[in-house]
C-alpha cells in the first residue's frame, strides 16, 4: 500500500532522513516514534512531496510517485493532517473542508456528509471562520479536511499535540473507527506512548534521521522506549 | 502669487462637482490597480511592468480600432485576451523561474517594462496616437453642478463591473477557493491536490488581462504614447499598498485617495494635491504598514 525503499530526503542540500525503508500494508496502522527533531515530521512531509527532493523509491498503492509533485500525490489517496494543523484561518470551516475535495478524483466539491457525521461540532459551525476555532476544534477540522479527500492512507502528524484531554480521547476513537470500520491505512507520529500502543499495529522508532527499531506494536518493549524515547 | 490665487474658497456646487470628479478618479485608479492587486495578493509578485501592460492594452485597442476597424466595445474583451496571452508568455518565460526571489522578480519585471516601452516605440514611434471615443459615448451629463463626460461615466460603470466580476470569481467559484487557498498556504493547497503553478499562471493572465481592459479605456480617455504606463503605476501602487493588497482594501483605498485628491485639488491645485496625498500616504504607512484592511503582513 505504502512503501518506501531506501529513501533519503533533503531540505536544500541537507539530507534530513537517510536510507529509510518501510512498508505499510492496507488497513494497518503504523506509529512513528522518536524524540523531537529526529525526522518524524520530515518523513511525512517526504511522503507528501514537501521536501526539496528525495532519492530512493516511494510507492503509493503500487504506483511509483517519487518524482511526482505534491498536488499529484494528493490525488493518489493521501490524506494529510500536518503538524500544527495548518488550517486556513481566513477560510470558513466549510471552505476548509472543501479544500480537501480538490484531491478527489470525482470532481465533487461539496462537503462530504461523512466528515460532518464524525465531527458534529463542525456540522453546527460550517460558516464560522476557522481561525476562531480552538486548537482541538482545528485538529478535528484538519482531520475532516483530510477525510474529504476520500483517502486510502491518512498521514497524521502529532494529532493529539497540545489538545485538551477530552478531545484527545475523541480523536483517538475517531482514528480507531476509521482504521477498523473504513479500513483506512494510518501513519501517525505520536508522543503519547499510550495512544500509540492502543492504535498501532506496527511501529518504527527514528533517531537522527534513520529508523533504529521496528516491529509489531507488541514488540515495543520498555527497554526500547527507555533507550530511544526518554530524554 | 497671492493667497487667493492659490486657495479656492469653498462653494457648495463646485465642491460637489469636485466630489464627482473624484468618483471618476477613483474608478480610473481602481481599474489601474485591480490587476496589480490580484497578482501581488495571490503570487506575491510585484509586477513593475503593470503600467506597461496598461500601455500595451491601449496600443492593442489602437491597432484593433484604427487599423482593423473593430468597434470600441469589442476592443475591451479583445484587449483582455491579448494581454492575458502576453501575460501567460511572460509568466511562463520569466516570472515562473523567479518564485521565492521577490527582489529578482522586481528587477526582472522592471527590465521587462523597459523592453516593452522601447519595443512599442520602435514599432509605433514616439509620437502620440489616439483611440477614438465611440459616438454613443460622446455626450455630456450637465445638470446643475455635474459635469461628466459619457466616457468617464462609462469608466465608472466598468470599474464597478470589473470589481464585481473579480469578486465573483474569487469568492463564488471553486476556482476562487483554489486561488484563495494558494494565497494563504501554498503547501497546504498543494497537499490537497491544487496545482499552485497553474493557479499562478491563471492569476497572472487574469491580472494582465485586467490591465489590458484598463489600457483600452485609458487610451480613449487620453493620448497614447510608449511611456504612458508610468503615469498610472504610481497611483496604482499607492492604492494597492494603502489597501493592504486585497480586493476590498483596494476599493476602499482607491475611494479614499481619489476623493482626497479631488478635494485637495479643488481647494488648491492638482500638483499640490498630489504632494499632500503622497505625504499623507507616507505618514499613514509609517503608522500602519500593513495597509487599511490586512491583519498582518505575511511573507510569501
Amino acid at each position: 500500500m505504502l512503501e518506501l525503499v531506501d529513501v533519503t530526503s533533503f531540505y536544500g542540500k541537507t539530507p534530513i532522513i537517510t536510507n529509510v525503508s518501510l512498508s505499510v500494508p492496507k488497513g494497518a496502522c503504523l506509529c512513528v516514534l522518536g524524540r523531537n527533531g529526529v525526522g518524524k515530521t520530515t518523513l511525512l512531509q517526504t511522503i507528501m512531496g514537501l521536501t526539496t527532493r528525495l532519492t530512493g523509491s516511494l510507492r503509493v498503492g503500487g504506483e511509483d510517485t517519487s518524482a511526482q509533485p505534491t498536488h499529484k500525490r494528493a490525488k493518489l489517496g493521501l490524506g494529510y493532517v500536518p503538524q500544527g494543523r495548518r488550517i486556513l484561518g481566513k477560510f470558513s470551516v466549510r471552505e476548509n473542508i472543501q479544500l480537501g475535495t480538490f484531491a478527489r478524483g470525482d470532481g465533487h466539491h461539496a462537503v462530504p456528509e461523512a466528515c460532518l457525521e464524525i465531527f458534529p461540532y463542525l456540522k453546527e459551525n460550517l460558516d464560522k471562520r476557522a481561525g476562531l476555532l480552538s486548537g482541538g476544534q482545528q485538529q478535528q477540522l484538519a482531520i475532516a479536511r483530510a477525510l474529504a479527500t476520500d483517502p486510502q492512507i491518512l498521514l497524521l502528524d502529532e494529532p493529539t499535540e497540545g489538545i485538551q484531554p477530552n478531545i484527545v480521547s475523541e480523536i483517538e476513537h475517531v482514528l480507531q473507527r476509521l482504521n477498523s470500520e473504513l479500513n483506512l491505512t494510518l501513519v501517525l507520529t505520536e508522543q503519547h506512548i499510550k495512544i500509540a500502543k492502543k492504535l498501532a499495529d506496527l511501529f518504527i522508532i527514528m533517531d537522527a534521521g534513520r529508523i533504529v527499531a521496528r516491529g509489531e506494536i507488541g514488540e515495543l518493549t520498555d527497554d526500547l522506549l527507555h533507550r530511544y524515547l526518554t530524554i | 502669487m497671492s493667497v487667493n490665487d492659490f486657495w479656492t474658497p469653498f462653494a457648495l456646487l463646485p465642491f460637489l462637482n469636485a466630489l464627482i470628479i473624484g468618483i471618476s478618479l477613483i474608478s480610473i485608479w481602481l481599474i489601474a490597480a485591480l490587476g496589480l492587486t490580484i497578482i501581488y495578493g495571490t503570487m506575491g509578485v510585484i509586477n513593475m511592468a503593470h503600467g506597461e501592460f496598461i500601455m500595451l492594452g491601449a496600443y492593442s485597442t489602437y491597432v484593433l480600432q484604427t487599423l482593423i476597424g473593430i468597434p470600441f466595445l469589442l476592443c475591451l474583451p479583445l484587449s483582455f485576451l491579448i494581454l492575458a496571452a502576453i501575460g501567460w508568455v511572460i509568466e511562463r518565460g520569466v516570472i515562473r523561474t523567479l518564485y521565492r526571489r521577490p527582489l529578482d522578480t522586481l528587477l526582472a519585471t522592471w527590465g521587462l517594462s523597459l523592453i516593452l516601452v522601447q519595443g512599442v516605440r520602435l514599432i509605433f514611434g514616439g509620437e502620440p496616437q489616439y483611440v477614438g471615443v465611440p459616438s454613443w459615448l460622446n455626450f455630456q451629463i450637465q445638470a446643475d453642478f455635474i459635469h461628466l463626460s459619457g466616457l468617464r461615466l462609462f469608466i465608472i460603470v466598468m470599474a464597478i463591473v470589473m470589481v464585481a466580476v473579480t469578486w465573483f470569481l474569487l469568492y463564488r467559484t471553486t476556482l476562487g477557493i483554489c486561488v484563495r487557498a494558494v494565497m494563504q498556504d501554498k503547501e497546504m493547497a498543494a497537499s490537497f491536490g491544487i496545482d499552485a503553478n497553474r493557479i499562478y499562471s491563471l492569476t497572472f493572465c487574469y491580472g494582465a488581462g485586467l490591465a489590458g481592459v484598463a489600457g483600452s479605456m485609458f487610451g480613449a480617455l487620453k493620448t497614447l504614447f510608449p511611456d504612458m504606463g508610468g503615469g498610472y503605476i504610481v497611483e496604482a501602487f499607492l492604492v494597492v499598498v494603502v489597501g493592504g493588497v486585497q480586493l476590498a482594501g483596494s476599493v476602499l483605498s482607491a475611494s479614499l485617495l481619489g476623493e482626497l485628491n479631488s478635494i485637495f485639488s479643488y481647494f488648491t491645485n492638482d500638483t499640490f494635491a498630489r504632494f499632500v496625498l503622497f505625504t499623507l500616504v507616507v505618514v499613514f504607512l509609517r503608522i500602519r504598514p500593513q495597509g487599511l484592511l490586512a491583519e498582518k503582513m505575511t511573507r510569501r
